[in-house]
C-alpha cells in the first residue's frame, strides 16, 4: 500500500491556510466549477459511488440520504452543515473550520447545489466563538468574490449561507434537535417518521451533514469516487480524521485512511501513553461507544464496520485513551455525569434514569455501594437503551438516539471492568 | 382499509391512524400519558410501546401509523399490520416505565386528590412492580401556584406536557412551558404571565396525574364519595356537556364531557366555576303572596289557585315572559298556558371568545335562547311596545334568575301592571315586585331539554334535591294551566310534555329523554 | 462581557440594525430567536425578563416560549453574572488531564462554589462539559476565549491577569 498522504488537512500547517487567496491557489473551487455544469442528479450519483458515509456519528451513506429528498420540489430544501461537535473526545470540526473553510464551504455548496437548495446554515456550537468570528469571514470573503449569493461564478446557481450559533446543548449535535434549535426552540429531538429529508427545518425537506463529511465533497468531485473508494474499505471508505485525547503524549487530530488501526493512531500518531504507563481502555468513537479493553483495542481497525463487529462504533471517531491509573468507576461517572448534564429530559427512561445513574455512581463512589448496585446497573442501563447484544438490536426505548448513547458506555465499563465496580462496594455488602 | 389484528382482535381501521388510536377505538388498553386525541403527538413518556411485527424494537404506539401494504405484503396473508400489547417485552417495558416515572414520586397516593382518576395510580397497580428499588435520594420540590385556579405539585408531575400543548394548542394563550432540561425540567410560567385565561381549568383534567390541581377543589372532597351526572353546563348558549359531581346535595365540581359535537373534551371557566353562583343564593322555597310591602307564605293549592284567577280576571290581557335560562318544556308550557302575547326580556349579551381550537364560548351567555325560540311560536319583537299597545293588565314571568339592569320603559311596564306573576327560585329584583312568587328549581336542581345555539337537544339533568316546597317549573306551569282550563292535563314527566311539543313544533317530534341520552341529538337534520 | 447589569426597566437592542439584519435572514421570524439572545446577552450580560419580552415581541411568540427556549441552554444566563465567566471543562478528557484540580483551584483561592460569583463581581465559576477540544486538554473558557493546555500555574496567571 502506498503511504496515505493527507486530503482534508494537507494545508493545516501552511500559512494563511483558511483565507480564500490560498484556497485558492491550491486549486480551491475547481470543483465547484465542475459541479456547476453538471446536472445535480449526476452529483448525487458521484457521492452514491463513492460511499461516502456521514462523518457525524452514525454513518449514513451521503449519497442515499440525498436520495431521500422528495422528488417534487413544492418546498424549499435546506442544507444544515453540522458543526456542533460537543460528543467528548471530538475536536475534528474545529480544526476543519479554522484551518481549511473554505474546503469545508466548497464542500458545503457542492452539496447544496446537488440538493438544490438555495439557503444553507452552519450550526455551530455556541462556544466556538472565535470559529464562528472565522467562518463570518470566510462568507464574506466568499460573497464578495460570487462565490455565495446570486448567479454563482456566472452560473443559475443562487445560495446563501448563515451561521448559526447553538447556545450551550450537546443534544443539539442530534440532527433533529438541531433544527428544532434552529428554529428557535427547546433542542429537543423530535419523532420520526418523518425525517428531515422529508420534514425539517420549518417542515421543509432538510439535508443535515457533518464539517468533515462536506469538506469531502470537494476531493470527490475532483478525484472522483472510484479514487475515494480506495482509501481504506470499500464500504466505508475515504480518508478520516481522528481524534486522540486523553493518557497519551501527543494528543491531537490526526488524518489517516478509514481502518487504520487503533494501536498505530494510539502509539504512532499520537505518540504511545503518557508517563510510560500501560494502555487500560479506550473508547474508540467518543464518549457515546462502548469500551474496549487494552487487548481489545490493540487488535481494531477503525472502520464503521470492525468496530460495530466488536460491538462499539466508530461515532465520531474521538478516542479517548485510558491508561492504568485511571479508576474506571470514576472515569464511568464522569461520563454518566455528562449524558445527565445534557439529557434533553422529554423521554422518561432517558431524563429519569441518567439521574439515577449518576446518583447511583455517586453514592458507589462515596463509599455507600451495596450488594446490589451492579446488577441494578446493568438494569438501569438495559432500561434506558436497551440491549448492548447488537444481535438483538437495541429496543429503541427513547425517542432519540442519546438513550443508547449513555446506556452503551455506562453498562460497558461495568461489563469490562466489573471488578473494579465490585471493589467499591464495602466488604460486609459483599458478603451480604 | 387497512385490516390489522391486535393480539387477538382483528379488524378494519382508517388508513393513517395510529395503533394507539386504533386500539382505543376498539376497547384494548394500551397505557398511555402524553398521547391526548387533540393534542399533537410527542412520543416522550415512552409508555405506549408495543410489539409490531415484523419490525425488531418496540414501537410508541402512538406514532405508528397504520398504512396498507401490498399483497404479497400481507402477514399470514392478510394482515397490514400485526400489534401485540401483551408481550413479555412489552409488559416488561411497563413496568420499566413505571419505576422511572416513580423515582421521585412522592407516593402520597392517601392524600392525593387525584386518586382514584390517576393513570399513575391505575397503572401502576395494573402493570408496575410493587415496590422501588431506588436507594438514592429523591427530588424534592415545592407546589407552586401556576394562576388564581391552578397549582402544580411539581413532584408528581411526569412531564407528559399535555398541559403546555394545550396552551400553545387549545386555549393558543401559551401560559406554560417547560423550564430547564434533562432532569431538572419543570412546567411553569412567566412570573409576571400567569395562567389566567378561560380555559385554564381545562389543564387540571387533561393531567394524567395529580400534578396540576384545581384550587377551588382541592383537598375538598374524594372523587370515590362523589355522585357523577352527566349533565349540560348551563352558562352559555354552546352548551358543553359536563359531569357534576355532587354529595349530599352539595356540588363540588364540574368536569367537562367529552362530546365532539359540541365541546369537544373541554369547558370554559365561567360554567366550570359557575355553579358557586347558587351557592349563596336568597333562596325562595315557599309560594309567596303580595301582602303591602311584604310577603305572606301561602299553600300551593291556594297559590295555583289565585294566579289563574288572575290570568282570568285579565281577560286575556296577561302577557307571557319566557326564559332563555330555563327549559323547553317549560317554555313550551307558558306558551300553551297564555296563549296570546309571548315575548321575552332583553337579551343579556357578553363578548364571544373563540380558541385557536375552535372552542366557543357564546356570547349569549344563557343555555337555551334558541330552544326557546324554536318552541315558542311568535316571539314579540319588541316586548314592551307590545305591552303598552295590547294594553296588557298583567305578566306571567319565567324569571331567568339572573338580574340585569333593565331600562325605564321595563321600569314603567312592572311598576303599572295589575299583577305580577313570577314563577323564580331566588329573590330576584323581579321577584320582589311579584304579587305571587311561585317557587321553581335552580338551574342544578332542574331537569328537562336544552337546545344550543347549533340546535342541538341535549338533556340537562339534576344534580340536587328539590328545596322545601318548590316543584319543577314544568309542574306549576301545568297545575296552573289546569286550574285555568278547568281540566287536567296528565303530563307524568317530561316526555310527555316532550310529546306534546312535537306535536305543535315538528322538529321535536320522536324526541324522548331517552334517545337524547347523553350525547343529544341534532335538530338541523329537520326542517322547522 | 458587562459588568452585572441592574434589572432595566425596558430593553432595547442598541444595534438596531443588526437586528433588522438578523430577522431578515431567515426565512421565518422565530429562527432569529438564538442570534437575538446571543445578542442581546453580549449587551446587558445575561437574559432579563425584558429581554425575552422584546425578543418575543420580534420573533412574534409568546414571551413564555422564548424562556422555554432560554432554560434549555447552558450559554443563556437569566440571572446576572460575574465580569468573568471561568468555565472550566470536566469532561473525562479534561478530567484525565488535570481539570478536577483547577476547579479546585479557584474554589480554594477565590472562596466560591461551581456556579458562585465572587463577592467583588469579577468571577463567576462554572463547570462545563466537553468544549470540543480534548486534544488541549484541559480547556477552561473564559467569557468566549479558549485556553488550552494549561498548567496550575498558568491557569493562575490567567485569572490574576483577569481585571
Ligand atoms: C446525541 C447525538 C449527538 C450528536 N452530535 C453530533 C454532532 O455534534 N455533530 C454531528 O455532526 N453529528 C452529531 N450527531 C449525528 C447527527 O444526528 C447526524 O446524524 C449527522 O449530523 C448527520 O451528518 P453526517 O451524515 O454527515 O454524519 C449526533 C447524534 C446524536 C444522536
Ligand atoms: S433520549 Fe434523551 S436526549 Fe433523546 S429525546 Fe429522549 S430525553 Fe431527549
Ligand atoms: S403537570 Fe400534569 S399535564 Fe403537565 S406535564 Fe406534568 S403530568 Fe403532564
Ligand atoms: S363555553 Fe359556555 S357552555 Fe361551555 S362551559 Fe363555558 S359557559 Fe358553559
Ligand atoms: S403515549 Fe406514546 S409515548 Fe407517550
Ligand atoms: S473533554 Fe474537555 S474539551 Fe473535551
Amino acid at each position: 500500500m502506498s503511504a496515505f498522504k493527507p486530503v482534508l488537512t494537507q494545508h493545516i500547517h501552511q500559512q494563511d491556510c483558511h483565507t480564500l487567496p490560498f484556497y485558492q491557489s491550491e486549486g480551491g473551487y475547481s470543483a465547484l466549477e465542475k459541479v456547476l455544469t453538471m446536472d445535480p442528479e449526476d452529483v448525487i450519483d458521484v457521492v452514491k459511488n463513492s460511499n461516502l458515509r456521514g462523518r457525524g456519528g452514525a454513518g449514513f451513506p451521503a449519497g442515499i440520504k440525498w436520495g431521500f429528498l422528495p422528488k417534487d420540489m413544492v418546498k424549499p430544501t435546506y442544507l444544515i452543515n453540522n458543526a456542533d461537535e460537543s460528543e467528548p473526545g471530538t475536536f475534528k470540526d474545529r480544526l476543519l473550520i479554522n484551518k481549511a473553510p473554505h474546503q469545508m464551504l466548497e464542500g458545503m455548496l457542492i452539496a447544496a447545489y446537488a440538493i438544490r437548495c438555495n439557503l444553507a446554515f452552519i450550526y455551530i456550537r455556541g462556544e466556538f466563538y472565535k470559529e464562528a468570528e472565522v467562518l463570518e469571514k470566510v462568507l464574506s470573503e466568499a460573497y464578495a468574490a460570487n462565490l455565495l449569493g446570486k448567479n454563482i461564478l456566472g452560473s443559475k446557481y443562487d445560495l446563501d449561507v448563515i451561521v448559526h450559533r447553538g447556545a450551550g446543548a450537546y443534544i443539539c449535535g442530534e440532527e433533529t434537535a438541531l433544527i428544532e434549535s434552529l428554529e428557535g426552540k427547546r433542542g429537543c429531538p423530535r419523532l420520526k417518521p418523518p425525517f428531515p429529508a422529508l420534514e425539517g427545518y420549518l417542515k421543509c425537506p432538510t439535508i443535515v451533514n457533518n464539517v468533515e463529511t462536506l469538506s469531502n465533497l470537494p476531493h470527490i468531485i475532483n478525484q472522483g469516487a472510484e479514487w475515494f473508494r480506495s482509501i481504506g474499505p470499500e464500504k466505508g471508505p475515504g480518508p478520516k480524521l481522528y481524534c486522540v485525547s486523553g493518557c497519551v503524549n501527543s494528543p491531537g487530530v490526526f488524518e489517516e485512511p478509514m481502518g487504520t488501526s487503533l494501536k498505530k493512531l494510539i502509539y504512532e500518531n499520537a505518540g504511545g501513553i503518557k508517563n510510560g504507563n500501560q494502555l487500560k481502555a479506550v473508547l474508540p468513537g467518543g464518549s457515546s461507544s462502548a469500551i474496549l479493553t487494552a487487548e481489545e483495542a490493540v487488535v481494531l481497525n477503525m472502520d464503521f464496520d470492525s468496530l460495530m463487529d466488536a460491538k462499539t462504533m466508530l461515532g465520531s471517531a474521538g478516542i479517548i485513551v485510558m491508561d492504568d491509573t485511571v479508576d474506571m468507576v470514576q472515569a464511568c461517572l464522569n461520563i454518566a455525569r455528562f449524558y445527565a448534564h445534557e439529557s434533553c429530559g422529554q423521554c422518561t427512561p432517558c431524563r429519569e434514569g441518567t439521574t439515577w445513574l449518576v446518583k447511583m455512581l455517586t453514592r458507589m463512589v462515596q463509599g455507600g455501594g451495596t450488594a446490589g448496585d451492579i446488577k441494578m446497573l446493568y438494569e438501569i442501563t438495559d432500561n434506558i437503551g436497551g440491549l448492548i447484544d447488537f444481535s438483538k438490536g437495541s429496543f429503541g426505548k427513547t425517542i432519540c438516539p442519546f438513550g443508547e448513547a449513555v446506556a452503551w458506555p455506562v453498562r460497558s465499563f461495568v461489563e469490562k471492568f466489573e471488578a473494579e465496580f465490585i471493589n467499591y462496594i464495602p466488604q460486609q455488602e459483599t458478603v451480604a | 382499509m387497512p385490516f390489522i389484528k391486535i393480539d387477538e382482535k382483528e379488524f378494519e381501521v382508517a388508513k393513517g391512524i395510529t395503533v394507539l388510536q386504533a386500539a382505543l377505538a376498539n376497547g384494548i388498553e394500551i397505557p398511555h400519558y402524553c398521547f391526548h386525541p387533540v393534542l399533537e403527538v410527542v412520543g416522550s413518556c415512552r409508555m405506549c410501546l408495543v410489539q409490531v411485527e415484523g419490525m425488531p424494537k418496540l414501537q410508541a404506539s402512538c406514532n405508528t401509523s397504520i398504512g396498507e401494504v401490498a399483497l404479497d405484503k400481507k402477514l399470514d396473508g392478510k394482515y397490514d399490520m400485526v400489534v401485540n400489547t401483551q408481550t413479555d417485552a412489552v409488559k416488561q417495558e411497563r413496568k420499566n416505565i413505571l419505576e422511572f416515572l416513580l423515582l421521585n414520586h412522592p407516593l402520597d397516593c392517601p392524600v392525593c386528590d387525584q386518586a382514584g382518576e390517576c393513570y399513575l395510580q391505575d397503572y401502576t397497580f395494573k402493570y408496575g412492580n410493587a415496590h422501588s428499588r431506588f436507594k438514592e435520594e429523591k427530588r424534592v420540590r415545592p407546589s407552586e401556584s401556576l394562576g388564581s385556579n391552578i397549582v402544580i405539585n411539581q413532584d408528581r408531575c411526569i412531564l407528559c406536557s399535555r398541559c403546555v400543548r394545550f396552551t400553545r394548542e387549545i386555549s393558543g394563550t401559551n401560559e406554560l412551558f417547560v423550564q430547564n432540561r434533562g432532569y431538572h425540567s419543570k412546567v411553569s410560567i412567566l412570573k409576571d404571565k400567569p395562567l389566567e385565561n378561560l380555559m385554564a381549568g381545562n389543564v387540571a383534567d387533561i393531567c394524567p396525574v395529580g400534578a396540576l390541581l384545581n384550587t377551588d377543589y382541592i383537598h375538598k372532597n374524594r372523587f370515590w364519595n362523589l355522585d357523577t351526572i352527566p349533565s349540560v353546563c348551563q352558562d352559555c348558549s354552546a352548551g358543553c356537556n359536563v359531569d357534576v359531581f355532587s354529595q349530599r346535595d352539595e356540588i363540588f365540581r364540574l368536569t367537562p364531557r367529552e362530546n365532539h359535537d359540541v365541546n369537544g373534551y373541554f369547558m370554559c371557566d365561567i360554567g366550570r366555576y359557575g355553579f358557586h353562583r347558587f351557592e349563596e343564593i336568597e333562596r325562595v322555597n315557599q309560594p309567596l303572596v303580595r301582602n303591602g310591602k311584604s310577603f305572606d307564605v301561602i299553600d300551593w293549592a291556594e297559590a295555583i289557585q289565585k294566579t289563574a284567577d288572575l290570568i282570568e280576571q285579565s281577560n286575556g290581557k296577561t302577557a307571557g315572559i319566557v326564559s332563555p335560562f330555563h327549559t323547553n318544556e317549560s317554555n313550551f308550557l307558558l306558551g300553551l298556558m297564555i296563549n296570546g302575547m309571548l315575548g321575552m326580556l332583553p337579551a343579556i349579551q357578553a363578548e364571544e371568545i373563540t380558541y385557536p381550537s375552535g372552542f366557543r364560548i357564546s356570547a349569549d351567555r344563557s343555555p337555551n335562547q334558541r330552544g326557546m325560540n324554536n318552541i315558542c311560536g311568535g316571539l314579540a319583537e319588541d316586548l314592551s311596545s307590545e305591552i303598552k299597545t295590547q294594553a296588557i293588565r298583567g305578566l306571567y314571568i319565567l324569571d331567568d334568575g339572573v338580574d340585569r339592569e333593565l331600562d325605564d320603559a321595563w321600569k314603567e311596564i312592572l311598576a303599572k301592571m295589575d299583577f305580577l306573576i313570577v314563577q323564580s327560585y331566588a329573590m330576584t329584583d323581579l321577584a320582589k315586585l311579584a304579587h305571587i312568587v311561585l317557587p321553581g328549581l335552580a338551574p342544578y336542581e332542574r331537569e328537562g331539554t336544552i337546545t344550543n345555539d347549533q340546535d342541538r337537544i341535549q338533556w340537562l339533568r339534576p344534580s340536587l334535591s328539590i328545596k322545601a316546597e318548590s316543584k319543577p317549573d314544568w309542574e306549576i306551569l301545568m297545575l296552573v294551566n289546569n286550574a285555568l282550563n278547568k281540566k287536567a292535563e296528565n303530563f307524568t314527566g317530561l316526555d310527555d310534555v316532550i310529546i306534546k311539543m312535537g306535536e305543535q313544533f315538528p322538529n321535536y317530534s320522536g324526541i324522548t329523554l331517552f334517545k337524547i341520552a347523553t350525547q343529544g341529538i341534532a335538530l338541523n337534520g329537520k326542517k322547522m | 462581557m458587562k459588568s452585572k447589569a441592574q434589572p432595566k426597566s425596558g430593553f432595547s437592542f442598541a444595534d438596531s440594525e443588526r437586528v433588522e439584519r438578523i430577522l431578515s435572514q431567515y426565512p421565518d421570524k422565530k429562527s432569529a430567536t438564538l442570534p437575538l439572545l446571543h445578542l442581546a446577552q453580549s449587551q446587558e450580560g445575561y437574559i432579563s425578563s425584558s429581554v425575552i419580552d422584546t425578543i418575543a415581541d420580534l420573533a412574534d411568540c409568546h414571551p413564555s416560549v422564548v424562556m422555554d427556549c432560554v432554560s434549555f441552554y447552558t450559554m443563556l444566563y437569566t440571572k446576572p453574572q460575574g465580569r468573568h465567566t471561568i468555565q472550566v471543562c470536566q469532561t473525562l478528557s479534561c478530567s484525565l488531564n488535570g481539570a478536577d484540580s483547577m476547579v479546585d483551584h479557584v474554589r480554594d483561592k477565590y472562596e466560591i462554589e461551581p456556579g458562585g460569583t465572587t463577592a467583588d463581581d469579577r468571577f463567576t465559576l462554572m463547570k462545563v462539559e466537553c468544549l470540543g477540544s480534548c486534544g488541549t486538554a484541559p480547556v477552561v473558557q473564559v467569557n468566549n476565549d479558549y485556553h488550552e493546555g494549561l498548567s496550575l500555574e498558568e491557569f493562575d496567571q490567567l485569572l490574576e491577569s483577569l481585571e
